[in-house]
């Protein structure tokens, strides 16, 4: 079997098998059950439309993604490394770039999990309505490179940082940075500022494209701007990645 | 040669860590490699298996030059590598971790097979539980299984007997003479000079990056003019006869009751002394080591004052 392959079935493995991974989905699976019971709640008092809630929980699933692949591309350099498990693997005759796309392989998939995981609950949003298919499509499109980018940012942040919690912390707060459009109001999102912020930030970039797609019915063929930000945004993390495992794997880890 | 260095010099942000140190293993030779916490053993380790990049010096690995003539891939392949701060995939069983570690190295291993590797560790082959319920000693003999897992020419080892009991040292200590015999080049790294005294046929001492002595046992013995002191214990004393013509290599020092103080010269043989001893008809009971031997060396030459 490609080592690449075998890399990624074993991060997988980690998160479908053991204690820790288990936990982050069974989180993951609260968090959206807390939200889809607000979101249908609000649906039947009429206070937000079926197109409305489909948007806020494709969103919500898109930030929940986005820091769960943080927390694994984290774990999967720095808290190997800290588990001393890192070491072993880099002694094997199998090339820096394999064991890296194979751990970034492994944050794919992780994706896909929760990715899958959330169906059911887009669905019980929105399946009174006419734009659940939308949105699961528009998830799946822009939702995987911004998701994978910060997955990839978390690799990369893994390798820089000498400790998981310097990471973590690094990571948090550009999720934070990242994901405030969905906090600021419009009158701020109307400023040069804020409107260049917007054209450049990936998290932006999705939701504007879940806005057009999901609440003003736009075809998914307006929205190639937004994809093409969501794209540079995960290239240029696989970049960061990259090179953060080449220091990592020649400087800073000891026997 | 499996392992040649010279002058290796190599630094960590800027700070050197290693300033010249050399060392060389051949085939089916165990090296000891000692000094003190901090002293680069593990430096020079990462250098061989090119965790950290040479700044100046040789390296060569398999006779050939590291990394220019022979890859880091290659170098792996043929190498076995038991680091100290061992970390496993605690969720895995261990016949399952083995077996990933197999594929890695390209080879597909049958279960049984790894089950006869577990054994040949100490470790039960039956036994699926995870390995976060494996005890340090577990662990450890896990981690020398995967060290051996692809067959290699050179086995590195960083404290190998740590956390193992009594009997559980001795079976890997047998196990590395077995490897040794085998043609396996064995480099380890360890603070137990009873490890070393017991299995290395010669030690590189590295103290603050620099290589203080390197070569074969008796021969740095030799050098270093320290003379084996040992305790016997004698049901009967000696008579003149025994006492006479014990040979150039020991000479009695003095006795107290049934204890006698006996030099060994450097480079000679304790178990060849021994030998000659009980033919002679010396009643031993008992032998201790006063002073001598590796553990006076590596004393000697890592005694620092401090600045």
């Amino acid at each position: 079997m490609n080592r690449t392959v075998l890399l990624a079935r074993k991060e997988a493995g980690e998160l479908m098998l053991s204690l820790r991974g288990l936990t982050w989905l069974l989180a993951v699976a609260v968090a959206l059950s807390v939200f889809g019971l607000l979101l249908v709640s609000n649906t039947e008092l009429s206070l937000l439309d079926n197109a409305q809630v489909v948007y806020d929980m494709a969103s919500i699933v898109t930030a929940l993604g986005a820091l769960l692949a943080l927390v694994i591309g984290i774990d999967t350099v720095a808290g190997e490394r800290e588990r001393g498990s890192l070491v072993p693997l880099l002694l094997t005759p199998v090339s820096r770039d394999s064991i890296l796309f194979g751990k970034l392989g492994g944050v794919a998939i992780a994706w896909i999990v929760i990715y899958a995981l959330s169906l059911p609950y887009l669905w019980a949003v929105g399946s009174t309505g006419q734009n659940l298919i939308e949105g699961m499509v528009i998830t799946a499109v822009l939702g995987s490179p911004v998701v994978l980018g910060f997955g990839f940012l978390g690799v990369a942040l893994g390798c820089w940082h000498s400790s998981t919690r310097g990471a973590l912390l690094t990571g948090l707060v550009a999720l934070i940075l990242s994901a405030s459009p969905l906090l600021l109001g419009p009158s701020l999102r109307q400023s040069a500022v804020g409107r260049l912020f917007d054209a450049l930030n990936p998290f932006s970039a999705a939701v504007n494209a879940y806005d057009a797609v999901m609440i003003d019915s736009q075809p998914y063929g307006l929205q190639n701007s937004h994809f093409l930000v969501a794209v540079i945004w995960l290239i240029l993390t696989v970049w960061l990645a990259r090179s953060g495992f080449r220091r990592v794997s020649r400087t800073g880890a000891a026997i | 040669m499996l392992i040649s260095i010279e002058g290796l010099k190599v630094s960590i942000n800027h700070t050197p860590i290693l300033h010249d140190v050399h060392l060389s293993l051949d085939k089916g030779e165990i090296c000891g490699l000692l000094g003190p916490n901090g002293a680069g053993k593990s430096t020079t380790i990462s250098a061989v298996l090119g965790l950290r990049a040479a700044e100046a010096g040789r390296i060569e690995m398999f006779d050939q030059q590291f990394p220019d003539a022979v890859s880091e891939i290659e170098v792996r392949q043929k190498t076995g590598v038991l680091p100290e701060q061992g970390g496993f995939y605690d969720w895995m069983d261990a016949i399952r971790y083995l077996a990933f570690f197999a594929s890695l190295y390209g080879r597909e291993i049958h279960r049984k097979e790894i089950q006869d590797r577990l054994q040949r560790v100490g470790l039960d082959p039956s036994n699926e539980r995870p390995i976060h319920t494996f005890s340090r000693g577990m662990k450890q003999r896990l981690g020398l299984a995967r060290a051996l897992l692809a067959n290699p020419k050179l086995v590195i080892l960083d404290e190998p007997t740590n956390g193992l009991d009594p009997r559980g040292r001795r079976d890997i200590h047998d196990i590395f003479l077995g490897l040794a015999a085998e043609g396996v080049g064995i480099l380890l790294c360890t603070h137990l000079l009873d490890d070393v005294e017991r299995l290395c046929s010669r030690v590189g001492i590295i103290v603050d990056g620099r290589t203080v002595a390197e070569g074969p046992v008796d021969e740095l013995l030799r050098n270093s003019g320290k003379t084996n002191r040992f305790r016997l214990r004698l049901t009967s004393p000696p008579s003149a006869s025994q006492q006479s013509g014990m040979g150039l290599d020991a000479s009695i020092i003095s006795h107290d009751g049934e204890w006698w103080i006996v030099s060994i010269d450097p480079g000679a043989s304790p178990d060849s002394v021994w030998r000659e001893l009980f033919f002679r008809g010396w009643k031993i009971t008992d032998i201790q080591q006063e002073s001598g031997g590796i553990e006076d060396m590596y004393l000697s030459l890592t005694d620092r004052s401090p600045t």
